[in-house]
């Protein structure tokens, strides 16, 4: 049976690493090099602007740009999708009393939960499970939290250089000395265009990697300094939606069987959530683990799908959908995580590294610590005396001091115990009761996303026709995200395009953003697979099931506000 | 104010751009206004000029300016401003008025204000018009000393005649720098238009996949020729290399509203509704009745593009001929 790790995409990430090439009078010289304008990296900004405005000597040393920070979205935020229900410890550490909760651009604490086990038209409510229990937690939007986050980093003197990607990592003698930011203005086939820019070479005494999910540097600096955790990442896709509602919710509700399937050998794990942003607005997203194996499987359609339910249509009722965005989650968990968080020059953050409690279905607060801890341990690098080595190493024992390694130390396990996923993890042992087994516990993963092998079922056909009400297409979804992205431009998107067809299709439907399209038969078995890249929201669901993300040209992709 | 008035002329045409900038200085009424015409046939030009109100026209026929290029006309313009004494030098923008003013500038170390939208006098003093802020505000600019250079924004003024009289008219032939005349023009084309361009066409008949290959764009193309428009393509047809970008109608491509938009197997997918629902009428065909084209087309035909499509050019055709 075909698996899509057979066909690997044209991609080596030694062709990422290089030494600075400008002339050494044209780069641009920075402090601390930031990849990635989302909760870490903004949460290391922050915290490094506190620690120099009580250290001016350093500052100074540091010289014009103590602080950059590389975004590779239109601005921070463009690219945040989560379902922000946020453990808000991380933050008030960052804080501390500088700034109060309820200044920051919350939609409130949680006030409810519910959690249900769907059929095709009941709804069983089961307890929250303790893991699953967001009683103190507050509601965001991760896109507007990390605009938010952008500005304090800006005030605290960081200068941020948004629609800029960092392309290849620069090392020089095994050391990383910063990032070169991707060239602007090439066309298809990679040819000048009329308003080419070429990229530049930022070099760095500190560069810090938070790059989110799937990110690219951070893929490549885990191979280059050979930082692999015992256990491969895997992860899972959820695909959300913003709807503006008519009647207020009141709570956090969790779901979790119906659409997906239980049988085992579809490896279908996954749920849904669903939460109030104030009033008038509520999100919904479902997510599904990337180890399933139906070749005709799209978590966006499963979504649609979602949205008929006599329960979910209710809450619905009337409203209108606002946005829609798509996004991988890390979930290896702790035996997923990197040998080491640093290597010379380097620091590692956040949903890069899969700092994600999957259990609880929580990792902005870990993103948030990591970032801050990351700031701390590249301050310290910095300061007259300090061996930079041991410096940065003492990024690791802050981690693994924190509640962060505390935390995922706790729920190594639970993956074992509970299988898997993002929703299903701590409610399962509840789930398993009430539904008398019919949500099903599913292996330990420790194999690739993509080395699942494929079956191809007829599940495609009962998605919903789009009705465009309250169903809606692929390509409309990609327009409510925003994504107005330049078609001519070179194909970011790294794949092997010759390939049999259920490896075609399984890309096909998997891909929320239809980027992909089975093309012309071979006659052979193989088809040729076409790839409409500009349609990429960069979720990275291509990079766990056979192919890469490489970063387009800065500015593209999704322009998120609400998500 | 003693001004002078850069006239551009291709081909014995005075363009009106230059013309509108001199009907405006004129009509500031502080002095008289001189022009400058270089080029073959200058001096016949002499006499329109004065209608738009150049009191003193200079003229220059030498071989040097005979072709449109910039750095001779700076050698003239210096020469002028120097027998003539202009402590202000006004330019239209073009393509050869913009090199112009620019190497005038460097010449003279003078100051130049660029994209002017408007100039007036203030107790005496010229002031300049600059559009700011994408547009929402004018900065008023002056000049720390003289001569004074500016650069107006096409359009900026209509060329309607002063009614000035006959003109006094000067040849000026000044020494050619050495650099100024090595550059040749190799060769001058106009750009081959096979039709409006989608932007500015009337009707446009744009096809997307449904046509079925690249060479079934002849059937788009037939009809758009019969009807005297203009054709488009789909973002989707462009991706898959069958048309060029150019035509491409869209989010990610040229937004258009024409009278009439003919959709030929066009599934109307938002990211194109977006670039052209403001056309006035809009036609569909497409097989598929679900096509989500046919919920904002004002006619829509289900049906085969490539059997309709041929006979309806026919049709067309024969109605107009």
């Amino acid at each position: 049976m075909a698996r899509p790790s057979n066909f690997p995409p044209p991609f080596s990430s030694s062709d990422y690493v290089a030494e600075p090439t400008d002339p050494a009078d044209e780069r641009i010289e920075v402090g601390i090099l930031i990849v990635g304008g989302g909760p870490a990296g903004l949460a290391c900004a922050i915290r490094l602007g506190q620690l120099l405005e009580e250290h001016p000597d350093v500052a100074e040393r540091l010289g014009e740009v103590p602080v950059a920070v590389l975004e590779k979205g239109k601005q921070p935020g463009s690219h945040l999708v989560s379902g922000a229900v946020v453990d808000p410890r991380a933050l008030r550490r960052l804080f501390g009393n500088r700034l109060r909760m309820d200044e920051l651009p919350t939609f409130g604490p949680v006030t409810g939960e519910s959690v249900y086990v769907l059929t095709r038209r009941a709804a069983l409510p089961i307890p929250p499970p303790p893991p699953m229990r967001n009683h103190g937690n507050w509601i965001f939007s991760l896109s507007q939290l990390g605009s938010f986050l952008a500005e304090r980093a800006e005030e605290g003197g960081a200068m941020i250089l948004p629609e800029t990607t960092a392309q290849k990592l620069l090392v020089s003698h095994g050391r990383v000395v910063g990032a070169r930011t991707g060239d602007k203005g090439r066309g298809r086939e990679g040819g000048e265009l009329g308003n080419f820019e070429a990229g530049s070479d930022v070099v760095a005494k500190v560069t810090v990697l938070a790059e989110g999910t799937q990110g690219h540097l951070t893929g490549v600096a885990l191979d280059r300094f050979s930082l692999h955790g015992e256990d491969p990442q895997v992860w899972e896709l959820a695909v959300k939606e913003v709807w503006k509602v008519e009647k207020p919710l009141d709570r956090v509700i969790h779901t979790m069987g119906w659409p997906l399937r239980t049988g085992k050998r579809y490896r279908e794990f996954g749920g849904s959530f669903i939460y109030p942003m104030g009033k008038d607005m509520v999100t919904i997203g479902l997510v599904v683990g990337l180890d399933y194996r139906d070749a005709s499987l799209s978590v966006h359609d499963l979504l649609q799908e979602l949205k008929t339910h006599p329960k979910i249509r209710r809450i619905l009722a009337g409203g209108e959908r606002v946005e829609w965005g798509a996004k991988t989650i890390p979930s290896g968990g702790f035996h997923s995580l990197p040998q080491r968080l640093h290597a010379p020059g380097l620091l590692l953050c956040g949903d890069g590294v899969g700092m994600v409690n999957v259990p609880r279905l929580k990792g902005i607060h870990y993103a948030i610590e990591s970032g801050r801890l990351a700031a701390e341990a590249a301050f310290r690098a910095l300061q007259r005396g300090e061996t930079p080595a041991t410096a940065l190493s003492s990024y690791d024992d802050a981690v693994r001091d924190s509640f962060i390694w505390r935390e995922l130390h706790e729920v190594r396990n639970m993956r074992q115990v509970f299988g898997r996923g993002f929703i299903v993890g701590g409610a399962l042992a509840s789930a398993m009761t009430v539904s008398k087994g019919r949500v099903e516990l599913g292996k330990m993963r420790a194999e690739p996303d993509a080395d699942q092998p494929l079956l191809v079922t007829d599940r495609d056909a009962s998605y919903p026709a789009p009705d465009g009400k309250l169903t809606f297409d692929k390509l409309s979804s990609v327009f409510a995200s925003g994504n107005k992205t330049r078609d001519d431009q070179p194909n970011h998107i790294k794949i092997e395009r010759r390939v049999p067809r259920e490896v075609a299709r399984l890309w096909e439907h998997m891909c929320p953003a239809q980027v992909y399209e089975i093309g012309a038969e071979d006659g052979d078995g193989t088809v040729l697979l076409e790839v409409a890249a500009s349609n990429c929201v960069q979720c990275g669901a291509i990079t766990a099931k056979g192919g890469r993300l490489t970063p387009p040209e800065g500015g593209s992709g999704p322009e998120y506000t609400l998500t | 104010m003693a001004a002078l008035v850069f006239l551009e002329q291709h081909g014995g045409e005075l363009q009106k751009g230059s013309l509108g900038v001199l009907a405006k200085a004129a009509s500031l009424g502080d002095g008289d206004v001189a022009a400058v015409i270089a080029g073959e046939g200058a001096r016949a030009l002499a006499a329109e000029a004065g209608k738009f109100g150049a009191a003193k026209v200079w003229t220059c026929e030498s071989a040097e300016v005979a072709q449109p290029l910039p750095q001779p006309r700076v050698d003239v313009l210096a020469q002028v401003v120097e027998e003539g004494g202009y402590d202000t030098v006004l330019f239209a923008n073009s393509v050869l008025a913009a090199d112009v003013a620019a190497g005038l500038a460097a010449r003279l170390d003078a100051g130049l204000n660029w994209d002017l939208a408007d100039i007036e006098l203030q107790d005496g003093e010229l002031v300049g018009k600059r559009p700011a802020l994408q547009d929402s505000v004018y900065a008023a600019v002056g000049w720390s000393g003289t001569p004074r250079l500016a650069l107006f924004r096409a359009g900026s003024f209509d060329a309607t005649p002063a009614g000035g009289g006959e003109p006094e008219v000067a040849e000026v032939s000044p020494a050619y720098r050495e650099h100024s005349t090595a550059v040749k023009l190799v060769g001058q084309d106009a750009a081959e238009s096979s039709g409006p361009s989608i932007e500015d066409a009337d009707i446009i008949v744009a096809g997307g996949r449904g046509l079925g290959s690249p060479d079934n764009f002849t059937l788009a193309e037939e009809l758009a020729k019969a009807l005297g428009g203009a054709v488009g393509a789909t973002r989707a047809v462009v991706d898959a290399g069958w048309y060029p970008y150019s035509a491409q109608i869209g989010q990610t491509g040229k937004t258009v509203s024409p009278k009439l938009y003919v959709a030929l197997g066009i599934s109307g997918a938002i990211q194109h509704k977006v670039g052209m629902q403001s056309s006035g009428t809009i036609v569909a065909i497409n097989k598929d009745a679900n096509a989500p084209i046919f919920e904002f087309s004002d006619l829509g035909v289900v049906g085969d593009v490539h059997a309709i499509v041929p006979k309806l050019t026919e049709l067309i055709r024969a109605r107009r001929a």
